[in-house]
């Protein structure tokens, strides 16, 4: 932080200004990346354990890669990968579209009960989620959601469903965009709807990044309701239990780098689908809205 | 909605209740009406279910199926490893397996949950043939039995003998004199041990006397706490944290480690024929060798008293736990079976954990109070490992501790 | 028009149509044209009927007792086995009552809009004024009740899987669902009773809560702040004129977003332990002597968690803002620039306070969320160091605690109290900050 502040103070050492920020960045982004690559370092070892005092393994190795795929007597990780992809792509897609929804109504519209609404959502989300993991899964059983294949679906109502209640950073995006377009729209004849969909979604595409990708996230990586949920059907696990399953004591030793290994798979998708969007984080959205 | 469902459900139940009295004489002719199709789920550790490891469950299903041609069973397996049968079991005992396995520390949890059926007649008479005493008292709670004990589950030290001679291995002083060991001193299940070796009781003489508490505290007590301060602090001495210790082990850096029968293949596999497996050693409180006593429990197969058809349910529990299973589980998956009339004393994984069992352990207790017991032991292991506990307070932690674990943690 | 069309104008002044209504669903609408309207109305009237006659009402009048029949265990000489007969599940019967209630409740909700309804058409008919149809009903939803359409789904969503979970926590506050006495399975009320344990300083709970609960508000203000500036800060170099790379740097960050949070907090957890690498590598390179105590000295426990803590949370902030900031006008910076300001007065008098603007709610929000923030804790230090005689370990949080409570302890009830506790002072800090807010207040401002 302090180079920034000199880069900006001295405005005749811009160049060196600029040194320092690149600098400080490539320091910050060793310290951000170094458990990363500890990670994939870990999952290419061939000495097997959950403890090493080195940081370079002394044997490089693919098994543990290759045995997450072959080996799926006991953990079978494609099944699991796959599973928690399904689950993955819908919840996306249904809280994307809750989260813009919810955020469009509250930024957009005046209803009589958004204020209340409003604030009904910030209390709701002090409710800590974690002791109400039975009571949703007797509502689940109730629906008839909590057997066979039925359990993906009860996965993706899990991530979704209570979605809406996210709407803070995409209201809070939505209402700096100028609300004149929207008003020369509809003189134009447009529908809210239009509006909606035709002028805000496309004006809205960092957040929607932003969204996305959190909701894509969650189901790779929450272990506790899946585990509720799934309970002993192990066809429907998703990834995040199969890698939680392999520190159990009876599995540690031999799976902790195939554990590593797990890991490294299910961040490429995640790591690609930013990738994929990084290019809406252009520059100049301001100068767009304005045009 | 389901709602309908849970109401039909309740007026069935009050229905059964009011016939549950004629049930028994009209059931007679149970045996044969039962021949009709039948579907048990049975849930198991997944490496019961896998192919590389000889499918051990399918397997026996399978045979007792044809075993009994009164019964056409399709079986559905759901994976559930014992350890976990209290939360997985627990969490809707309605839609949980009809025949599960279970370590034997969750029953009093599965008990509580009614989620667990008492197992009488020739199923009990087979039980207490097949098991010795420590057994039957591992799945006995409250003077009723409630499990087929497959395996004992409890555990000892590995060791490398091309450093310990199996004299040295004897006594964790002279082990420690010599090269690394490292003990899980941090977790509760282990702790015990060395306040057990130097007097201290966990309700009574065996474990089952709820109202005679846990007597950790004291000058005995004491001891054991100034012992285990001075081990932390011995640089020989490492902590055992998240399974550092079979790791280290492993790759060489420590000799000697302490675990169940689930760390052998790996520790096999490392050190080959240099792989020494003992019961725990002694350790030297005032002077006096005290052996170590590892808490003994057991694995066994239980069966959910919600079943459709519990008859079926029992004796597929029964046939599970059988001899010829066991024998079955050892070949395949290296399951030291309980049933004291196979003989498995060429092994010597068997073997040590046998005579661990035998020499070196107390049962664990599954009085209710117990659940009070883990939380203060992990504390002042933890305490003892950042140095909070020290010689000077060592007295007052120790009674601090003994105190808490008679306490509920809600007063 | 809209003050006319009130509940007691219309039980007051509604023909024989309307007030019909009241008993035959959906009628009002079934006589004025809107058939199809009506109609639906109606069936989900007779539907609620069937619910109330098939499960509702019992469901209402197991609710006070919580049940009372106990799992009949009988012997059964000729089979050899014990047989059994299912008792009541108190915990089922309550959440069922809770939900039973909660329809009730949103039927008589829906009874009134339906009779206003009603008596709206009736109005709009006296006024000659036309009826809209069902055609013309549907476009309304796309444009002036677009947010009825876009709300329904995510609002039923927050119902169903998060206000009656919630319910269903607090009323378990007030029963002796606990261990304590055999009482997992069936259950009683105990009133307030719960409440006076927790809160008395005298039992062991009391004398902890305090404690635990400053811990808990410590640790969010310093998570939730230092990752919002130093987040926005990161942001703001990444996005500077000057910076190139852009893309890469932001993946730098992101990359950490993309490894599993409980992936990466394990492994950490194993980095720093005693024995763990870095305490290998400080040792074998003669820093240190003996181990640093990262996750067993109270203190080091804490400042480690909250670092660990930036290295998770300022992507995610980075991620948010870089959009926000982004959307700032750029006559704003113009402006400020032809005024001669340097960069730090346009942060502190521009960037700063537009993004305070708009951020303030997702402030609170992170906050909440680090009150309620389970997995950082739970499997970093798993709430240690605990002192000996204590449940709840010097790092604990409320959550963390009360889960202990629950799942390892089996105290519900207790649980559910703090639960109650934590909510209650929370909900007052963070709704008296957002009311203040000039985002809530003053909604407009940069429009």
């Amino acid at each position: 932080m302090e180079t920034k502040k000199n880069a900006i103070k001295s405005p005749l050492g811009k160049r060196l200004g600029n040194l320092l920020v690149h600098v400080f960045l490539a320091a910050l982004a060793v310290v951000w990346i170094f458990p990363v690559v500890w990670i994939i370092l870990i999952s290419f070892r061939a000495e097997k354990g959950s403890y090493i005092t080195t940081f370079i393994p002394k044997h490089f190795t693919f098994d543990n890669y290759i045995r997450l795929f072959t080996d799926r007597n006991i953990l079978n990780f494609p099944q699991m990968v796959w599973n928690t992809f399904i689950i993955a792509v819908f919840t996306c897609i249904i809280s994307t579209f809750f989260v813009l929804s919810v955020s469009y109504c509250t930024s957009r519209l005046r209803f009589k009960l958004r204020k209340p609404f409003m604030n009904m959502a910030m209390i709701l989300g002090l409710f800590p989620g974690i002791m109400s993991m039975v009571a949703v899964y007797f509502i689940l059983k109730a629906l008839g959601l909590s057997e066979g294949a039925m359990i993906r679906v009860a996965l993706v109502i899990v991530y979704s469903a209570c979605s809406g209640m996210g709407f803070q950073i995409a209201k809070g995006f939505f209402d700096t965009i100028p609300k004149g377009i929207d008003e020369a729209a509809m003189v134009d004849g447009a529908t809210q709807w239009d509006v909606f969909t035709k002028i805000t979604i496309p004006l809205s595409k960092p957040i929607i990044v932003y969204t996305i990708l959190t909701s894509f996230i969650g189901p790779w990586v929450d272990f506790i309701f899946a585990k509720v949920i799934c309970r002993a059907n192990a066809k429907y696990y998703t990834v995040a239990i199969g890698l939680w399953n392999m520190l159990d004591k009876e599995y540690i030793n031999s799976w902790y780098t195939c554990f590593a290994a797990g890991a490294v798979i299910i961040s490429i998708p995640i790591a690609t689908l930013f990738l994929v969007m990084q290019k809406f984080y252009v520059d100049g959205m301001t100068g767009a809205v304005k045009g | 909605m389901k709602k309908k469902v849970l109401a039909m459900a309740l007026a069935t139940t009050m229905v059964a209740t009011s016939f549950a009295g004629c049930g028994a004489s009209s059931s007679n002719s149970g045996s044969n009406g039962d021949s009709k199709d039948i579907t048990l789920t049975v849930w198991s550790p997944a490496e019961d279910q896998s192919k590389k490891e000889g499918n051990w469950l399918k397997k026996e299903c399978e045979a007792f199926n044809k075993e009994h041609s009164e019964w056409n069973i399709k079986f559905k397996y759901g994976v559930c490893p014992e350890g976990e049968a209290k939360d997985k079991v627990t969490t809707d005992v309605d839609a949980a397996a009809d025949v599960y396995m279970f370590a034997n520390d969750n029953l009093s949890a599965l008990v509580k949950a009614n989620a667990i059926a008492k197992l009488g007649g020739k199923t009990l008479e087979q039980v207490k043939n097949q098991n010795d005493d420590l057994m039957l008292n591992t799945v006995t709670y409250k003077d009723s039995v409630y499990g087929v004990p497959f395996t004992a589950n409890t555990w000892f030290m590995y060791y490398d003998k091309s450093v310990f001679s199996e004299d040295e291995a004897k006594s964790l002083d002279a082990m420690l004199a010599k090269d690394k060991v490292s003990f899980p001193l941090s977790n509760s299940w282990y702790i015990a041990s060395a306040y057990v070796a130097n007097g201290g009781t966990l309700f009574g003489d065996d474990q089952t006397d709820e109202k005679a508490g846990i007597n950790f505290g004291g000058d005995n007590g004491t001891a054991v706490t100034n012992y285990l301060i001075d081990l932390s602090k011995n640089p020989n001495f490492q902590d055992d944290k998240d399974n550092s210790g079979q790791s280290a082990f492993c790759d060489g850096s420590v000799k000697a480690f302490f675990s169940g029968t689930w760390a052998y293949s790996d520790a096999k596999k490392a050190l080959g024929d240099n792989l020494g497996i003992t019961t725990p050693p002694t350790i030297k409180i005032n002077g006096e060798d005290k052996q170590l006593k590892s808490f003994a429990g057991s694995k066994a197969i239980g069966v959910n008293p919600n079943s459709k058809h519990q008859e079926v349910a029992v004796a597929l529990a029964a046939y599970l736990g059988s001899e010829k299973a066991q024998k079955d589980h050892f070949e395949l998956r290296n399951i030291v079976p309980s049933d004291k009339n196979i003989d498995v004393s060429s092994d010597i994984l068997s073997k040590a954990q046998a005579e661990t069992i035998e020499k070196a352990s107390i049962m664990q207790p599954m009085v209710d109070k117990m659940g009070n017991y883990w939380g203060p032991a992990q504390s002042m292991g933890e305490e003892i490992l950042a140095g909070t506990v020290t010689k000077d307070n060592a007295a007052d932690k120790t009674a601090k501790m003994n105190d808490a674990m008679n306490t509920d943690a809600v007063k | 028009m809209k003050s006319k069309n009130t509940l007691s104008n219309a039980l007051r002044n509604g023909d024989y149509k309307t007030k019909l209504s009241m008993i035959i669903m959906g009628f009002g609408c079934m006589a004025r044209k809107q058939i199809v309207k009506g109609i639906g109305i109606l069936l989900i009237e007779i539907g609620f009927i069937y619910f109330l006659a098939s499960s509702g009402i019992h469901n209402l009048m197991m609710l006070p007792s919580l049940g009372w029949r106990k799992q009949e265990e009988v012997w059964n000489e000729a089979k050899g086995i014990y047989e059994y007969t299912k008792g009541d599940m108190s915990i089922l019967i309550l959440l069922y009552g809770v939900a039973t209630i909660l329809l009730i409740v949103a039927f008589i909700l829906f009874w009134m809009l339906q009779l206003k309804h009603a008596y709206k058409l009736q109005l709009l008919e006296e006024e000659g004024k036309n009826i809209p149809t069902l055609k013309q009903d549907f476009k309304s939803l796309l444009d002036k009740n677009l947010h009825v359409t876009l709300m329904s789904l995510p609002m039923l969503g927050i119902l169903i899987f998060n206000i009656v979970p919630l319910l269903f926590m607090i009323s378990m506050a007030f029963t002796n669902y606990s261990k304590e006495n055999d009482h997992l399975i069936l259950f009683d009320w105990v009133g307030l009773k719960n409440f006076a344990r927790v809160l008395s300083l005298n039992g062991n709970i009391g004398r902890q809560f305090w404690h635990v609960a400053g811990w808990t508000i410590i640790w969010a203000i310093l998570a939730t702040f230092l990752n919002y500036f130093l987040g926005m800060i990161l942001a703001l170099i990444i996005n500077r004129k000057g910076t190139h790379f852009k893309a890469f740097w932001r993946f730098c960050f992101v990359i950490s977003i993309a490894v599993p949070q409980f992936v990466s907090l394990l492994i950490m957890r194993t980095l720093l332990q005693p024995q763990g690498a870095v305490n290998a590598i400080l040792k074998t390179s003669g820093l240190i002597n003996s181990p640093l105590p990262f996750m067993t000295d109270a203190m080091w426990a804490r400042v480690t968690i909250i670092i660990i803590n930036l290295w998770i949370g300022i992507p995610y902030t980075m991620l948010q803002v870089t959009g926000i900031l982004q959307n700032i006008p750029s006559d704003l910076y113009e402006a400020a620039k032809i005024d001669g300001a340097g960069p730090v007065v346009i942060f502190f008098k521009i960037t700063l306070p537009y993004m305070l603007f708009v951020t303030t709610p997702y402030l609170i929000t992170t906050f909440t969320g680090n009150i309620n923030n389970f997995n950082v804790i739970y499997l970093l230090t798993g709430g240690g160091p605990t002192y000996v005689g204590d449940t709840a370990g010097q790092s604990d949080l409320l959550i963390t605690w009360l889960y202990k409570l629950t799942v390892d302890n089996k105290y519900y009830n207790i649980g559910a109290v703090i639960g109650i506790l934590s909510f209650i002072l929370l909900s007052i800090v963070s709704l008296v900050t957002y009311r203040n807010s000039q985002s809530y207040k003053n909604e407009e401002a940069f429009k």
